[in-house]
């Protein structure tokens, strides 16, 4: 079976266009990467603001709920012709693609966060108000952190979706790898070849994905797990052991006797 | 009412009378009266009369829903009260000071009381020395370097240095709860709060949070102590009281385990010991 279809795989073609589809895979990653640090920030605002008290919470639920709702083709179609003709804006067809996926993405990473922020033990919050730090201290320092490690696994499925729903963005004209095919095979005709070629691009996009977060995450255990980690906090280490020997050596000086 | 203690000197004749404090007590500190706490319909605390002098240790005791928690929290306002006054260092932070005066900041009558939870409540992102030095950074602004070396101080002092590094999960229950303890101390609290500080421990591992406590307590740290060890309580208890229902049902100095009259405490102490 294998073997048959790849015996239907013009490869040496798909390897001569391989600039061209490259190209495509940039675009593709260059929009996923930018809408997902804007759909980050947003859905963690949103986050925040569906927590707090009306009327922001409601604020929040309703651009949730619409944003849930929408398709990705209808949202890029809305902004890339609607909005940017009723608005006077134009934008290009790589901020419309931008700004699709953030108002879709950062809806649903909302809701990855909000769940992340309630799983954070409420005895946390009070440990650190016991200390007199202030709310917003105790936000970034002590929950933020912990609701990220428990979102993270989900924020990577998210942006394995964004990779792929930047697809959709061809029909407003945006050059990306489906495009991209698209226009070698009107020429070529080779569609077997090339529709493989871009599955095969969007699985590796995947793996990397799924590779990269799984590091990160490694990365956040307690305690860190991994050679990235061991090679990024080993200078923590040595100075926390330096700490360590430091006081140690001079308790001993003092002649107390041992713990 | 007429069980607990009066906040007026006279306490000071009576302390003479019976057994000997084992140490001078200062001036009120904490000075609860008709402290009242509801949630919702439900009444937690039914007026509460409680004065706390520097360098006494206070113990709390009493049934499960009794309120000790709730009147611990309320001393350093996790929990605002409904009704009452709380002076903390001659601060009012009760809803009901005399009406003129100021209530308090929570953030500043934080920064004088520490508070140690049944759960640790340790920041697991953190290691043992962060979370020593991650609320000096935030409360006192002290500078990263500073603000570790005085952690490794405050663990030092609870036998943890060689612990630094770890972080909460790879430490027992016990080590856990004094890095909290030490995380405390590094804010030079003049009060401490503890609720049921070894509750959630193996009972092998109670006694060396007793004797970090022990040793709080001979260097003369004020301490409000939520319980269940009566042998503890015998030991540094200045003044035991007696929770039950939302009120303080009696409350004496170390003879009250032994001497009491009232049913219900004698039924607790029996129950416990
Ligand atoms: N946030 C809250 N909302 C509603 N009810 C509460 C809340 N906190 C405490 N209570 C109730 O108040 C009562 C007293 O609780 P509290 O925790 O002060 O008791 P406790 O004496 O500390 O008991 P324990 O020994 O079990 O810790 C309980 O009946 C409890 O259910
Ligand atoms: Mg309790």
């Amino acid at each position: 079976m294998i073997a048959f279809a790849s015996s239907l795989i013009n490869w040496s073609y798909a390897w001569a266009n391989r600039g061209a589809l490259l190209h495509g895979l940039l675009v593709a990653v260059e929009v996923s990467a930018l809408s997902l640090v804007l759909s980050v920030s947003v859905g963690l605002l949103l986050a925040v603001m569906r927590m707090s008290r009306p009327p922001f919470t409601w604020l929040a639920a309703i651009y949730i709920n619409i944003f849930r709702g929408v398709p990705v083709i209808v949202t890029a179609l809305w902004v890339y012709f609607g909005v940017s003709e009723v608005s006077g804006l134009n934008f290009s067809v790589f901020v419309a693609a931008v700004i699709s996926l953030t108002l879709l993405y950062s809806a649903f990473i909302s809701e990855i966060f909000r769940s992340a922020l309630e799983a954070v033990q409420r005895g946390q919050r009070e440990a650190g108000l016991a200390l007199g730090m202030t709310r917003p201290r105790i936000f970034v320092s002590v929950i933020l952190p912990q609701a990220t490690k428990i979102a993270l696994p989900n924020i990577g499925s998210m942006l394995i979706g964004m990779v792929k729903d930047t697809s959709v963005m061809f029909v407003i004209g945006l050059t990306e790898l489906v495009a991209t095919v698209q226009n070698l095979a009107s020429v070529s005709y080779e569609y077997f070849t090339l529709y493989t070629a871009a599955a095969v691009i969007y699985i590796a996009v995947a793996f990397t994905v799924d590779f990269a977060f799984r590091t990160i995450e490694k990365t956040m255990q307690t305690p860190p797990r991994g050679g990235i980690a061991r090679a990024a906090k080993g200078r923590r280490r040595r100075h926390v052991q330096a700490i360590m020997d430091r006081f140690d050596a001079s308790w001993q000086q003092q002649g107390t006797s041992a713990p | 009412m007429a069980l607990t203690r009066p906040i007026a000197d006279t306490t000071l004749v009576d302390q003479a009378l019976s057994t000997a404090p084992s140490h001078a007590l200062g001036d009120p500190v904490v000075v609860v009266e008709g402290l009242r706490k509801s949630f919702g319909a439900r009444e937690v605390l039914c007026g509460i009369d409680l004065c706390v002098r520097a360098g006494e240790h206070v113990v709390i005791f009493g049934p499960s829903g009794s309120g000790k928690s709730t009147l611990l929290r309320s001393i350093n306002l996790l929990e605002e009260p409904t009704h009452g006054s709380l002076k903390v260092f001659d601060v009012e932070y009760g809803p009901d000071g005399a009406s003129g005066v100021r209530r308090g900041n929570p953030l500043e009558l934080r920064r004088t009381v520490g508070m140690v939870f049944q759960q640790f409540n340790l920041f697991p992102h953190l290691t043992a020395l962060e979370n020593v030095a991650l609320p000096q950074r935030a409360v006192r602004r002290t500078k990263r370097a500073e603000a570790e070396e005085r952690a490794a101080l405050a663990l030092r002092r609870v036998g943890l240095l060689r612990h630094a590094a770890h972080y909460p999960n790879e430490l027992s229950g016990g080590q856990q709860q004094r890095v909290a303890i030490a995380r405390a101390l590094s804010l030079d609290p003049k009060i401490m709060l503890f609720d049921e500080p070894t509750s959630a421990l193996d009972a092998e591992l109670v006694g060396e949070v007793l004797e970090v406590m022990r040793e709080l307590a001979e260097a003369g740290m004020t301490m409000v102590v939520v319980t269940h060890e009566i042998g503890f309580a015998r030991e540094i208890g200045d003044l035991n009281v007696f929770m039950d229902q939302g009120v303080i049902v009696e409350s004496g100095d170390r003879t009250l385990f032994d001497s009491c009259t009232n049913p219900r405490l004698q039924k607790f102490v029996s129950a416990v010991l």
